[in-house]
């Protein structure tokens, strides 16, 4: 793990310069941090980070409130055919995040996907493909593929509350409603926060799917959506592999400051949970 | 269906190696090192139609040099990388295509080697001037021209016919056609705007008489804002505003399944996009015709639209042998012959002494038998000699490209993407060291 980063950091000092009009060859020149102020400078960057923070504000809320909602569905005693709804959920899982990417581009296509046609029936012009689509486009897939991921974890944790607390509630008088949400959510809030905090981490990483909207398709995906994104074109279209380098250790940074901010927190919450359930 | 997915599983394959080749740097192998004895084996990466026929066929009427071939996928796709990364890597073939917009940056990152030893001025005589100058940068040669590419507009004659249309020979005719297309039928338009594509744009510039990139002594000088360009970015700019231009991705679904259904009844594209359309909708077959690309004044003129090159690689040892088989694939009827007859391809040889078998192994039935080599003849003597492409081609399209897919009412224009390519170009041309003026 370090040898790779390493390298980056090592690569991310140094600038390909030419002289002339540029056919005689390059000249591998150190430039100390002149990279990192280059990505930093560089609006197109920087927008990727704007364009991350609204898909967490977006998606994140959406995810845990529709993985908790049918993981509390799955867990109700109404809920029948329990086993056939845990597959179909979890199945858009087993499929690769490229895969998934190309069958939702299919269905955002205007002349082709039975979904836009249906919309554009029924009165819902929506254009998967415009400025304004595409965020939108980019949360449906997370969601489509992580949905049924995080309600496994959810319905796991409901399954893990003691039956006893349940009946002592129902023999109370409680209802189906009460008892979800005054005792069931409260009790697997913390398995709600990991979740939570694993998926900002991971939505740093944002790559495969937009990058498939922007190479496939003429949608307002640009090849600098997210900063994982940035370091890639900047690698393979633009060549620059020393401002690629300096982009990939700026996100990785990132990363690991949120990191450490999720372990602390969750730490912090877990102890405070464990000394809750002594004193009950 | 497996055709109209071709393209993005491109995307994906060249995604895809491109991340391969990431992890798998420092491989370097040395299988084509010379043997003292037997054949020299070469290794040649592409993606042009035909190429695998056109390997097969010098294999096995050569015995002093065998080609392995490799198809990757097309350069913008994730071919260039791959080329790039496995230089950079040092396990690169010896042989690899590159368009000549992509060669100038190629050769700045000091990926290729001169060839002007083994190609030689008689060769270079032989070949279409513009190509040539293309391919020769720095006052060296760097790459074998395989074929000029002027531009053409394809159109379904059956339904030009059915609405009254004649092809247009001028812009403004063009822009009448295609108001006259939309009022007979409200779905079908007369041609598709690339959003995805710049080059398409690039070669209308270049046909207007745009010059974007201009080497004066050791200064580039980068000019996206001349009239020529501005031009061309609000005439485009007036047909998307009217919506009489479709704006779908080239060679995507969407596009190809429009050409079948009629609801796109032309195609402004160049000489390879003869194969293209035949691959694409064979069950189309006699019902497209070939037509010269308008123009402004309504005098012939054109630009080029793609256009391939084979150069060597830096560290080949192979050159001779590389070169030897790119001429080999350009230069002899032989060559030309195989890759034409494969059935995929219209190339349009960028030597004219081939023409002739280029337009003899071409099956033109698909385009009623219309005489399409002459027309691409009278087309390619048409090229505006002056066009020349900057070493920061990537930079520039794919700002360019960013910005078109954003074109929307009250969004950025074409005029402002072009501009945005403009900056990014001499942003990037600076952050090399190299000297601007622009």
């Amino acid at each position: 793990m370090v040898v790779p980063i390493g390298y980056a950091i090592w690569l991310s000092l140094f600038t390909e310069k030419q002289s002339g009009l540029g056919f005689g060859g390059t000249e591998t020149v150190f430039t100390g941090l002149a990279n990192y102020t280059a990505a930093l400078g560089d609006r197109a960057f920087l927008e990727g980070f704007g364009v991350l923070l609204g898909y967490c504000l977006l998606y994140i809320p959406l995810l845990l409130a529709g993985a908790l909602g049918l993981a509390l569905l799955l867990d109700s005693a109404l809920a029948r055919a329990r086993r056939f709804f845990q597959l179909a959920l979890f199945l858009p899982h087993a499929v690769p995040g490229i895969i998934a990417a190309l069958i939702w581009v299919y269905l955002y296509t205007p002349q082709l996907s039975p979904v836009v046609r249906a919309m554009d029936a029924g009165g819902i012009g929506f254009d998967f493909f415009s400025p304004e689509g595409t965020l939108p486009s980019v949360v449906n897939i997370a969601l489509w593929e992580w949905l049924g991921y995080n309600m496994v974890i959810f319905y796991a944790a409901l399954q893990a509350i003691d039956r006893s607390v349940l009946e002592a509630a129902t023999v109370d008088g409680a209802g189906a409603w009460r008892i979800a949400f005054a005792i069931k959510v409260p009790l697997v809030k913390a398995s709600l926060a990991m979740v939570g905090l694993f998926t900002i981490i991971g939505s740093l990483q944002l790559f495969t799917e937009p990058l498939i909207l922007n190479k496939g398709t003429g949608s307002a995906v640009t090849s600098t959506w997210t900063p994982n994104m940035y370091a890639y074109t900047a690698a393979f279209d633009r060549n620059d592999y020393g401002l690629a380098a300096a982009a990939s250790v700026l996100l990785a940074l990132t990363a690991a400051l949120l990191s450490f901010a999720v372990t602390r927190l969750t730490g912090r919450r877990k102890s405070g949970g464990a000394r809750k359930e002594k004193t009950a | 269906m497996t055709r109209t997915w071709s393209r993005t599983s491109r995307v994906i394959a060249g995604t895809a190696t491109a991340l391969a080749v990431l992890t798998a740097c420092g491989g370097g192998g040395d299988d084509t090192a010379n043997k003292p004895s037997g054949p020299v084996t070469i290794t040649f990466w592409g993606w042009a139609k035909g190429s695998k026929d056109v390997v097969d066929a010098f294999n096995s009427s050569h015995r002093d040099i065998q080609v392995k071939f490799e198809e990757i996928p097309s350069g913008t796709a994730g071919g260039y990388a791959k080329i790039s990364n496995a230089v950079k890597a040092g396990n690169a073939p010896d042989l690899v295509s590159i368009e000549y917009a992509s060669l100038p940056e190629f050769v700045s990152s000091g990926a290729l080697q001169d060839i002007g030893d083994q190609f030689t001025e008689a060769d270079r005589a032989k070949l279409l001037p513009q190509s040539v100058e293309l391919t020769t940068l720095g006052g060296k040669s760097w790459a074998v021209p395989f074929d000029a590419a002027p531009q053409a507009f394809f159109y379904r004659k059956d339904l030009f016919a059915k609405y009254g249309v004649q092809p247009p020979t001028t812009w403004d005719d063009f822009k009448k056609a295609a108001e006259q297309i939309k009022k007979a039928d409200a779905k079908a338009r007369i041609a598709t705007f690339f959003p995805d594509d710049p080059t398409t744009f690039e070669a209308m510039a270049w046909q207007a008489g745009a010059q974007w990139f201009k080497a004066e002594n050791d200064t580039w000088k980068v000019n996206t804002t001349d009239p020529a360009t501005t031009k061309v970015a609000s005439y485009w700019q007036g047909l998307l505003d009217a919506d009489l231009v479709h704006k779908d991705a080239s060679f995507s679904p969407e596009w190809v399944g429009s050409l079948k259904n009629g609801t796109t009844v032309g195609y402004l594209g160049a000489s390879w996009g003869a194969g293209v359309l035949k691959g694409n909708s064979p069950e189309l077959a006699g019902k497209w015709a070939v037509a010269p690309i308008p123009t402004w004044d309504g005098k012939p003129a054109s630009g080029m639209l793609g256009g391939t090159s084979f150069a060597v690689t830096k560290d080949s040892e192979q050159k001779a042998a590389a070169v030897t088989f790119a001429k080999w694939m350009s230069t002899t009827e032989a060559g030309i012959k195989s890759r034409i007859a494969s059935g995929t391809s219209s190339a349009f040889p960028a030597d004219a002494g081939l023409r002739p078998v280029a337009k003899k192994a071409f099956d033109a039935s698909y385009y009623g038998g219309q005489d399409i080599y002459a027309l691409f003849e009278a087309a390619g003597a048409s090229i505006n000699p002056h066009w020349a492409w900057g070493p920061t081609t990537g930079t520039t399209n794919t700002a360019i490209k960013d910005q078109f897919g954003k074109l929307a009412k009250g969004g950025p224009s074409i005029a402002d993407a072009v501009r945005t390519g403009h900056d990014a170009t001499v942003a990037e041309l600076t952050k090399r060291g190299l000297k601007v003026e622009g």
